[in-house]
């Protein structure tokens, strides 16, 4: 894997220990001790994703979160400290497209840096695949783009990849924890906020009340469906 | 010995002094009422012998030849006898009676001119028996009065007065047994709070209790139970802030420890040995902060957000294929639903695995069924099983090596069990183990069923 990582800690026995392993995992580290730092870091130089401790001193993760995602859909992996739900949320809320807790291992941030960096926007065959019908939302899989009523939605690879594959099934259930695997790619286990909070982006950005959608439809105590007539 | 309980004393006591009571009144009255009764049949009888000795008197004044008739007319009480004693012979009227039965004490005043009065038994019937002397040739006038009603009614009385001893006795039981019930109400729940703080509902108190016996019982309580609500509290808030101050040098130690491992070969004997137990150490610590740090967040309350409909035996089959190996799985039709944190029931299904993994030899079959309401899940394992004494120990923090079978290079954090039992109770469950029918252990789960 040869992929441009920026993180962001402020422990700095923290950075080096896990700027050593993550070098080992094959990773090119950039590092930083705080937001401004990182914000700054990032101005002068593109990296394919960031690792993001949440408590930073000065401007905290997740401002530089929110800057981050209005810029554009640079992947961004949150640490947090606490596992508390409101805290994971909250960091996933701002945008982040995965989490990780301490104390976390660099070969289990590495799979997920992969998985994260494989979900690709694009496919293989360039602009011209078929495309998919959501209601007034249009989906270009090949393009990476989604339309509704002719204007393009911003979103980030993870929201994309989780339309196109509710979309793909046309109207039959998908699990959780199929989403799970089949969007983050790596061994599922633990936790579906991840899934329930990108669920909730993305309603946000793609119906017209998500409050009560109709694209993307809730199944208790199974999973997610694409409403048929939408 | 028997004890009795506090409030059967209170009720025997109170059935004995009704008891008591009862039967001295029960006493006093029999001995008025049948002294009285039978006062006034021996002075009627009495007077009636009188008046018919002086009938006797009259007939033997103008001659004897009606006496056999009178006495016969006289005697017309039933069962009554009137015995004639005139000129050594004995005239008998009425029922027959020998005169030979006649005691010389009621027979003897009379021949003096006195006359007596005796209770007898004669031919199995009680009688009052007066006997007068008769001026006229010397006679002796006996009469046999039965008693027979009299006795019924004195049996009557008797069978009454003990009737109503022993009802006010039973009366005063189930009063005691009333009062001391109301007077316990609020030890019984005192008891209930008890085992409530006992289950771990800290916030279990004690009504205010308005009685000034009972106020300071009430108090003394309440404050206690509050001072060990804090406490408890006040621990698993420290062992949370510890836990949570260790991860950061323990991601540190993880990492660093990391790229130890993945240079091993570069490092001479001793060093590679080194490096060696201190990733198993770290490991091992690892998994314990991390356990720990779930259980000190349970010990703040479940948030309902996160609890959700969750289909259990789907949760089951994502969670065991996630591990290396193949267990079958049972789950009964239609699948059962639960309203739980997702996260909290994948943890409470993995240690199980885990524990059947570490003490078992592996689980070797999982089952999800209804029951009564409830869903449930059982993990057998086909290991050497849990003693009956230890079967509530394993599921406390650190009863590591509690088991028998455990194994020395065991790196669990001594938690798993507990975090389970945490998890489960936090969900209003239930968790214990049992023998598994062909040998091993099984763990049973059980959480109340969400309708479909």
């Amino acid at each position: 894997m040869e992929a441009r990582v920026l993180l962001v800690e402020d422990d700095e026995r923290i950075r080096q220990a896990l700027g050593l392993a993550l070098a080992d995992e094959g990773c090119e580290v950039v590092e930083a001790a705080s937001g401004e730092e990182a914000l700054e870091q990032l101005g002068s130089t593109t990296v394919d994703v960031v690792l993001l401790d949440l408590m930073l001193p000065g401007v905290d993760g997740l401002t530089v979160c929110r800057t981050l995602r209005s810029h554009g859909d640079l992947p961004i992996i949150i640490i947090t400290a606490r596992s508390d739900t409101a805290d994971v949320i909250s960091g996933l809320e701002a945008g982040a497209d995965d989490y990780v807790t301490k104390p976390l291992v660099a070969s289990e941030l590495a799979a997920r840096i992969r998985a994260l960096l494989r979900r690709r926007r694009f496919g293989s065959e360039g602009s011209g695949g078929p495309r998919l019908r959501l209601g007034e939302v249009e989906i270009r899989p090949d393009d990476g783009v989604v339309c509704r009523d002719d204007n393009e939605v911003d979103l980030t690879r993870t929201e994309f990849r989780l339309l196109v594959e509710l979309a793909v099934a046309d109207g039959r259930v998908v699990t959780r924890e199929e989403l799970l695997q089949r969007v983050w790619g790596y061994d599922y286990f633990g936790d579906t906020r991840l899934l329930d909070v990108h669920i909730r982006r993305l309603r946000r950005k793609i119906e017209a009340n998500p409050n009560e959608p109709a694209l993307v439809l809730t199944v208790r105590g199974v999973g997610y469906k694409v409403g048929k007539k939408a | 010995m028997l004890r009795l309980s506090l409030r059967w004393r209170v009720a025997v006591a109170f059935g004995l002094s009704s008891l008591v009571v009862s039967s001295l009144f029960a006493v006093a009255t029999w001995h008025l009422a049948s002294s009285y009764m039978l006062r006034q049949r021996e002075q009627s009888v009495t007077a009636q012998a009188a008046a018919n000795v002086r009938l006797v008197e009259g007939t033997l004044r103008v001659g004897s030849e009606g006496l056999t008739e009178l006495l016969t007319g006289l005697a017309g009480e039933p069962r009554s006898t009137i015995l004639f004693h005139r000129e050594e012979n004995w005239i008998t009227s009425g029922r027959q009676v020998d005169p030979a039965v006649l005691p010389a004490q009621l027979l003897t005043p009379a021949r003096e001119g006195t006359p007596a009065r005796q209770r007898l038994v004669v031919g199995n019937v009680p009688v009052l028996a007066v006997a007068l002397p008769v001026a006229a040739e010397d006679g002796i006038y006996v009469q046999l009065s039965p008693l027979v009603e009299l006795d019924r009614s004195f049996r009557f009385l008797s069978r009454l007065l003990i009737a109503g001893t022993a009802l006010s006795a039973l009366v005063g039981v189930a009063l005691g047994w009333r009062t001391s019930r109301r007077a316990l109400r609020p030890l019984t729940a005192l008891t209930a709070a008890a085992a409530r703080v006992a289950q771990g509902d800290l916030q279990a108190r004690l009504p205010e209790q308005s009685d000034p016996d009972l106020a300071p019982l009430a108090v003394t309580f309440n404050a206690t139970a509050s001072a060990l609500e804090q406490r408890v509290r006040r621990d698993a808030r420290f062992a949370g802030d510890v836990s949570h101050e260790l991860r950061s040098p323990l991601t540190t130690m993880v990492n660093a420890s990391e790229v130890l491992q993945r240079r091993r070969g570069e490092l001479s004997a001793t060093a590679r040995k080194a490096a060696d137990l201190l990733a198993y150490e770290v490991q091992r610590f690892r998994h314990m902060v991390v356990d720990l740090l779930e259980i000190s967040r349970l010990d703040q309350d479940v948030d309902d957000q996160a609890l959700e409909a969750v289909n259990l035996g789907e949760l089951v089959r994502n969670v065991a294929a996630s591990r290396p190996g193949d267990v079958p799985i049972d789950v009964e039709q239609p699948p059962p639903l639960v309203l739980a944190d997702r996260r909290r029931l994948d943890r409470v299904v993995a240690n199980l695995l885990d524990n059947a993994e570490r003490h078992g030899g592996g689980p070797v079959r999982i089952a999800v069924s209804r029951r009564n309401g409830c869903v449930r899940l059982e993990v057998d394992d086909a290991g050497p099983g849990v003693p009956v004494q230890l079967r509530e120990r394993v599921f406390e923090r650190f009863a590591r090596g509690a088991r028998a079978g455990h194994r020395s290079d065991d790196d669990g954090s001594g938690l798993g069990l507990a975090v389970v039992a945490q998890h489960v109770s936090a969900h209003g469950g239930a968790v214990w183990v049992q023998d598994r029918p062909s040998a091993g252990a099984r763990f049973v789960v059980e959480l109340p069923e969400l309708p479909r």
